[in-house]
């Protein structure tokens, strides 16, 4: 439960180059909360298979280009 | 400090101190007719919660309104999980009590009081389990 999950995200980096998205819009336009966004964002959470499509749909990228695999 | 969060904090605070009051009427008389120490325990839970949660959503509406995200629900299973093996095992215990002293009063209190520990148990958990991501 406290293992982190072994997968890395650019949800940030997308975030910041899209015009400074704030979390919270985030959150809201995929249907989390800001809190959530905060875990994904930090590595401590991995989100569902539709909130990882929701977000990479949000930045018009595919989902390899937002969630990879630690190591790869 | 999510709402959910809040909220949880806010339960925990309406068990912690019903519990006490509970307790402070329950242990003077164990052996006591239950329902005198039931009813004003229930209502008072009913009351602080209805009160608590109000002011919450006053105060966050839009947050209020929100249904529980992905992640809340995985919380709120794996602590509602947990809560039920610590009330199943309190339940053993007032079960073993009432074996080496058959008070059918006691039992009774004991049982209410292994619901309330588990209660702040699983919300003790949530808070941890909101704070750490899952």
């Amino acid at each position: 439960m406290s293992k982190r999950p072994p997968i890395t995200n650019r949800v940030k980096e997308l975030r910041e180059a899209n015009g400074g998205l704030s979390q919270a819009a985030l959150g809201e336009a995929v249907g989390v909360t800001r809190q959530t966004i905060i875990a994904i964002e930090q590595g401590r959470y991995s989100p569902s298979l539709e909130t990882s499509f929701r977000i990479a749909r949000l930045f018009g990228v595919g989902l390899e280009d937002v969630f990879g695999w630690e190591g790869d | 400090m999510s709402f959910r969060e809040k909220s949880t904090w806010v339960m925990t605070a309406v068990m912690l101190l019903s519990g006490l009051f509970y307790m402070m009427s329950a242990l003077p008389y164990p052996g006591s007719p239950v329902m005198e120490t039931v009813v004003p325990y229930v209502l008072l839970v009913i009351v602080l919660s209805v009160a608590g949660q109000v002011v919450l959503a006053i105060r966050s509406p839009d947050e209020a309104r929100a249904p529980l995200d992905e992640r809340e629900r995985l919380v709120v299973d794996r602590a509602g999980y947990w809560g039920g093996v610590i009330l199943a095992a309190a339940i053993v215990l007032a079960g073993i009590a009432y074996v080496v002293a058959p008070n059918g009063n006691m039992l009774f209190h004991h049982a209410v009081l292994a619901l309330i520990v588990a209660q702040i148990a699983q919300y003790i958990m949530q808070i941890a389990l909101l704070r750490r991501a899952l």
